[in-house]
Order: C-alpha cells, then sequence, then structure tokens
C-alpha cells in the first residue's frame, strides 16, 4: 500500500504543480495549452543547467528564468498580438519540445537522453518508505495550499477571477486584465518549472526528449475537470495519477497477458472520460468561435 | 480583392516574424542561423531535385489539411489530424495485409475506403461527444492522437508484425509491389490526381455547396445558423469526419505511397503541420494549395538538415511552431497607430 501511494506521488507531483499553473492561467481568462511545451522547457532547463554546472540550484534558477520567460512570450502573443490561445499554446508546446531537442543537440551532440550525476535531494529514512521522494514532493502540499489561498482568500484573487469571468468588472477596480495575466502566467512558469524538475530530477535523474508524454495536457485537462478551482483541479490531477500508477503497477502484474500499449493508453483515456464527465455534469463550453480569423 | 492582399501580407509578416525568432533561438543555442536558414532552403527548393521532395511532402499535408480547414470553418478546433492519420494509416495496412493475393483493381479501393473510414471513426468519437455533452474537442482529440500513438505501435508490435523483421524495429510486412501507388519518391500520377480531386471536392464543398456555407457562418455565429434553422451539431459532426476522413486518406497515401509499410514511430507528424497549413492559409483551399508547398518543403528539409548538413532536424520543428505561435495575431502593436485602419460604417 505505502509502494502504491509512493507511487501515485511519484507520477502525480509534477502534474499537479503543472496543474496549478494551469488554474492560475484559467482563472486569469487564458486557456493555456502551453503546459506541455513550458514542463518541458522546465526539465531539460533544470538537466542541463546542471550538468553543465555541476549546481543545482542553477539548474533550478534556469528551469524558472526559462520557464517565466516562455510564458511570457505566451503572454506577450496571446495578450498583446491577440492570437488564439489555443493554437498559440499549442505552438508554445511544439516550440518547447523541439527547442529542448535543439538545445541538447546543440550541447551533447546527437544523444537521445542527458544523464544528471544524482536527483533532487531526497526526504531521507526518517520517513520510512516514503523516504525516497524528492523535497518537491513534500513541498507540493504547500504550493497547492498557497495557491489555494491566493486564488481564495486574497483580493488579489477575486481580481485575478474577475480578469477571467468580467474583464471590465476587472477594469472598473482598477484592476488590469492584461497586467493580471502576466503576473499569471509568470508565476505559472514557475510553478511548470517546478513541475518539469520534479520530473527530470525527482526520481529518473535524465532528460529525454518529449519525457512529458502529454502530462500537460493532462493538466490541462485537469484544470478544466475541476472548473478551474485549485482544489478540485488537484483533485482531478491526483486521479489522473491513480490511473497512471495504476497502469504502471498493472504492467507488472498483467504484463504478459494484457497488451503493455493498452495499459499505457490508461491515463489519457482517464483524461477523457474527465473532461466528458465535467462537460456532461456542468455543460461544455462554447464552440471555437474561429470565424474572426477569416474577417480581416 | 484588397482584403485578400492584406490578408496575405499579414500572413507573410507572421511567419516573418515566427522566422525572425527562430533564427534568434538557433543562435541562442549556439547554431549560425543564417547556416540553418540557407540549409533549410537547399533542402527544401534550390538544390536539384529538392522540388520533388517538397512535392512529395505537400500531397498528403494538403490532403489533411483540406480536411482541417473544413473542421476549422466549422468552428471546431479539431487538432486530431495526427491520430486520425495514423487510424487511417493502420486501416490500409490490415486490409493489404489481409487480403493478400487478390487483384490489385479490389484490394487498393479498399484499402482507400477502410482508411478513410477508419479516420473518420477517429474523428467521429470526439466529434459525437462535442456535439452531444459539449466536451472540449481539442482535448479529447489531443488525448486521441495519443492513444493513437499507442494503438500503432500495439498493431506494429503484435497483429501486423513482420514475423522477419529484427526485433529492434516494429514494422509490418511491406506492402504487396502491385498495390503500391508509387515508388519510394512519393510522385505519381495516382497520388497527383488524388490530391487535385480532394482540393478540387473540397473547393466546391466550402465555396459552392449550402453545406460549405452554413458550415462558414456556423464558425463565425453560431447563435445565426441555430435561427437560422440549420444543425449545428449536423455541420460540426460533418465537419468532424470529413476532416477525419481526409486525414485517414492521407495515412493510406503514406503507407501504399511512399512508406510501403507501416512502421512504428516513423509515420511523418503530417498532423500537426496541417493544421498550420491551414491557419496560414486562412481556411481557404486555394491558399492551402500553395501554403503546403512551403510547409512540403520544410519537411522534405527536415530530412535533409541532419543528413546532408549536419544539422538537428529539430530546427524544422521549431520552425513549424513558432508559425503556430503567432500566425492567428490580429494586431501589430504599433502598427495599427502607424496605419488607422478604416471602418465603414456597420460592419468590418
Amino acid at each position: 500500500m505505502e509502494d502504491f501511494v509512493v507511487a501515485i506521488l511519484r507520477y502525480g507531483t509534477p502534474l499537479v504543480y503543472v496543474t496549478l499553473a494551469g488554474v492560475l492561467a484559467q482563472r486569469a481568462g487564458v486557456w493555456n495549452l502551453g503546459l506541455e511545451g513550458l514542463m518541458i522547457i522546465g526539465s531539460c532547463a533544470s538537466v542541463v543547467g546542471f550538468v553543465q554546472t555541476g549546481s543545482l540550484l542553477f539548474g533550478f534558477g534556469l528551469a524558472i528564468v526559462a520557464c517565466v520567460l516562455a510564458s511570457a512570450l505566451l503572454w506577450f502573443v496571446v495578450e498583446k498580438l491577440r492570437a488564439n490561445a489555443i493554437i498559440a499554446g499549442l505552438g508554445l508546446t511544439g516550440l518547447g519540445l523541439g527547442g529542448t531537442d535543439l538545445a541538447v543537440q546543440a550541447v551533447y551532440g546527437s544523444q537521445a537522453t542527458v544523464n544528471a550525476p544524482y536527483g533532487l535531494p531526497r526526504l531521507g529514512p526518517a520517513f520510512g518508505a516514503f523516504g525516497v521522494l524528492s523535497v518537491l514532493v513534500a513541498a507540493m502540499p504547500f504550493a497547492v495550499f498557497l495557491t489555494w489561498v491566493v486564488l481564495r482568500r486574497t483580493r488579489f484573487g477575486l481580481q485575478l477571477a474577475a480578469c477571467g469571468e468580467h474583464p471590465f468588472a476587472a477594469r472598473s477596480v482598477g484592476a488590469d486584465p492584461s497586467t493580471m495575466r502576466l503576473i499569471a502566467l509568470c508565476a505559472g512558469g514557475v510553478f511548470c518549472a517546478l513541475g518539469g524538475m520534479e520530473l527530470a530530477l525527482g526520481s529518473l535523474t535524465i532528460f529525454a526528449y518529449g519525457m512529458t508524454a502529454g502530462r500537460g495536457f493532462m493538466a490541462f485537462s485537469a484544470v478544466i475537470f475541476g472548473a478551474g478551482h485549485p482544489l478540485a483541479s488537484v483533485a482531478a490531477a491526483f486521479f489522473f495519477s491513480i490511473v497512471g500508477a495504476l497502469g504502471i503497477r498493472a504492467q507488472l502484474i498483467f504484463g504478459d497477458r494484457v497488451p503493455n500499449d493498452l495499459l499505457l493508453a490508461l491515463p489519457y483515456i482517464a483524461t477523457i472520460v474527465g473532461v466528458w464527465a465535467s462537460a456532461r455534469l456542468r455543460g461544455g463550453g462554447p464552440t471555437g468561435g474561429f470565424g474572426e480569423l477569416r474577417d480581416y | 480583392m484588397r482584403g485578400n492582399i492584406a490578408a496575405v501580407a499579414r500572413a507573410l509578416a507572421f511567419v516573418a516574424l515566427a522566422l525572425a525568432l527562430c533564427g534568434v533561438m538557433f543562435q541562442a543555442v549556439g547554431f549560425s542561423a543564417i547556416e540553418m536558414f540557407q540549409s533549410i532552403a537547399d533542402g527544401a527548393f534550390l538544390n536539384p531535385g529538392a522540388w520533388q521532395g517538397s512535392l512529395r511532402w505537400a500531397m498528403p499535408l494538403f490532403v489533411t489539411a483540406c480536411g482541417v480547414v473544413v473542421s476549422f470553418r466549422s468552428g471546431y478546433f479539431n487538432v486530431g489530424a495526427q491520430g486520425q492519420f495514423y487510424l487511417g494509416a493502420i486501416g490500409a495496412t490490415f486490409i493489404v495485409d489481409f487480403l493478400n493475393g487478390y487483384p490489385a483493381l479490389l484490394v487498393v479501393p479498399l484499402a482507400f475506403l477502410t482508411g478513410m473510414a477508419c479516420g473518420g471513426l477517429w474523428a467521429a468519437w470526439p466529434g459525437y461527444l462535442r456535439v452531444t455533452s459539449g466536451t472540449d474537442e481539442v482535448i479529447t482529440t489531443l488525448m486521441g492522437n495519443f492513444i493513437a500513438a499507442l494503438v500503432l505501435t500495439y498493431v506494429t508490435g503484435g497483429i501486423l508484425k513482420d514475423p522477419s523483421g529484427t526485433g529492434q524495429v516494429m514494422a509490418s510486412r511491406p506492402v504487396a509491389e502491385a498495390y503500391r501507388i508509387s515508388s519510394e519518391t512519393g510522385l505519381s500520377p495516382t497520388i497527383v490526381v488524388i490530391a487535385i480531386i480532394v482540393g478540387l471536392l473540397t473547393w466546391v464543398l466550402v465555396n459552392r455547396t449550402a453545406f460549405g456555407i452554413l458550415c462558414g457562418l456556423a464558425g463565425r455565429n453560431p447563435t445565426m445558423i441555430v435561427w437560422q434553422g440549420a444543425k449545428m451539431s449536423r455541420l460540426g459532426l460533418a465537419g468532424f469526419e470529413l476532416a477525419g476522413a481526409l486525414a485517414g486518406l492521407s495515412g493510406v497515401i503514406e503507407v501504399l505511397g511512399p512508406n510501403g509499410r507501416l512502421v512504428s514511430g516513423f509515420l511523418p507528424a503530417h498532423g500537426f503541420t496541417a493544421i498550420l497549413i491551414a491557419l496560414v492559409a486562412g481556411l481557404s483551399v486555394a491558399g492551402t494549395a500553395v501554403v503546403s508547398l512551403f510547409f512540403g518543403g520544410l519537411a522534405s528539409a527536415s530530412l535533409y538538415l541532419p543528413v546532408l548538413a549536419g544539422l538537428p532536424a529539430a530546427a524544422i520543428d521549431i520552425i513549424n511552431a513558432a508559425i503556430a505561435l503567432f500566425i492567428t495575431a490580429r494586431a501589430a502593436p504599433g502598427l495599427s497607430r502607424l496605419f488607422p485602419r478604416r471602418r465603414a460604417v456597420g460592419g468590418a
């Protein structure tokens, strides 16, 4: 049982951090589909920064700087150039995947993975079976709590929600939606950096091309599933992680009888079911409204 | 007409902006941007014979992009072209594998139909979930892409696996020579004719039929469509189906054409590029044909770069992604002050 909880936390922690980033963006009124790209940028920057300088702290800083810069780029394109957030977000994801591939090839030549000498500090034997988890796992509940307090119990959080739901109302009390979105996206960038770092250095200590494998999109779905509420979205993220951890466990037990690929698809299927369920319960979003594109 | 020229100029301007961002990124990680762009231009268009490569990639891309145009016009973000493309390729491979030995005149059309049906089916469930319960189609189709990739690994490692192949590469048995519609070059009259037919039909559908016009209106103003008495859900579902079928068709072309077999992980990533093509072309069919050539060139260059120029192919992914980032932009800060836009009374 303890092993299973450890497996869920391992799978879920990167997802939860990125979900928090998604919640911030969603409440500010930006559909952030760039989460996947931000996450892989975080993974790559932390590992490359760490390996190149030998300092874990430098990798940590580099990941945060890179993710915040990329978030600011997304903000500029969506807010200032008025691009469609969904397509721009997918573009940022592509930029993250391609950019990290290019950066790794530029630094290390054509090799598929970058190995770090060691990972994040662990909790240590004092925590028993949970000692193998990294400090970022332990920090995760605090990050969730902090986000919840800021979003639900402060003036800033209320104004941020107003920016997403009714920008005019936000403006009328002196909160500039554009600036608020920049703040939300950049704070989300920090969370994405943490999530990416935990993914790469938490238990694996490697960076591999495309290692996020759709987790950013899953986090985005968790936000939709949780209706943008920080705790509900984190709960949704945990639901996906439980399915993911079950899939990994099932591979070990039924690996010879059930096709592996089917078990790997479980989290994706859970995501679809989750989004479908939330649409049934709360009603779906409006249609894309892509028409403006042609109204030059 | 003036509007069209302005639209083309805008698209070009944002593509240029995207390329500039790419140049900065190339320089930042330590490549020479000039050398990179020069090699890409060489690989895509300038080298002798490069045009053939570009055309080879442009045609399946164009077919997929036509479907995306219809789907996006009706206001649905069907971003699952990649998965639908995989499923089309898988369906066609099943047919040519199990009916091996039957006359080509029977097998090849059947493979085409099956591939299109499979692609259509893979678009059907997100479409159905969208119109019945409002499930966000961006997420379902994206997840569908991941699942389709796993299905591809599954069938190439299981049911369709070539028993004579080595353990490392999971691939199906090669398609029999009689069923191939082109050689390795991927350029044959059959494929060109298919692309032209698809292009013409889509153009007629979008511009000259009630369905196409209604779709276009549905994308711009769903409320009005309901008042007009048209069924938004039916239009949307039809758009999804068509996009899926055309993506599937493109998968069939890849398998029966240049690829000649189904290899796990080696099918090109047409889906995302096709979406870009449709967007850069401003969702016009004629524009899609032209833009397909450009992106076909980029796809061709991504094979040329690592082999002949010693540069990473990821450069092409970055260019594609950067274009995606900017292409839907509707404003250019500063420019609006320089060129104030005159609005006619009562409309844009």
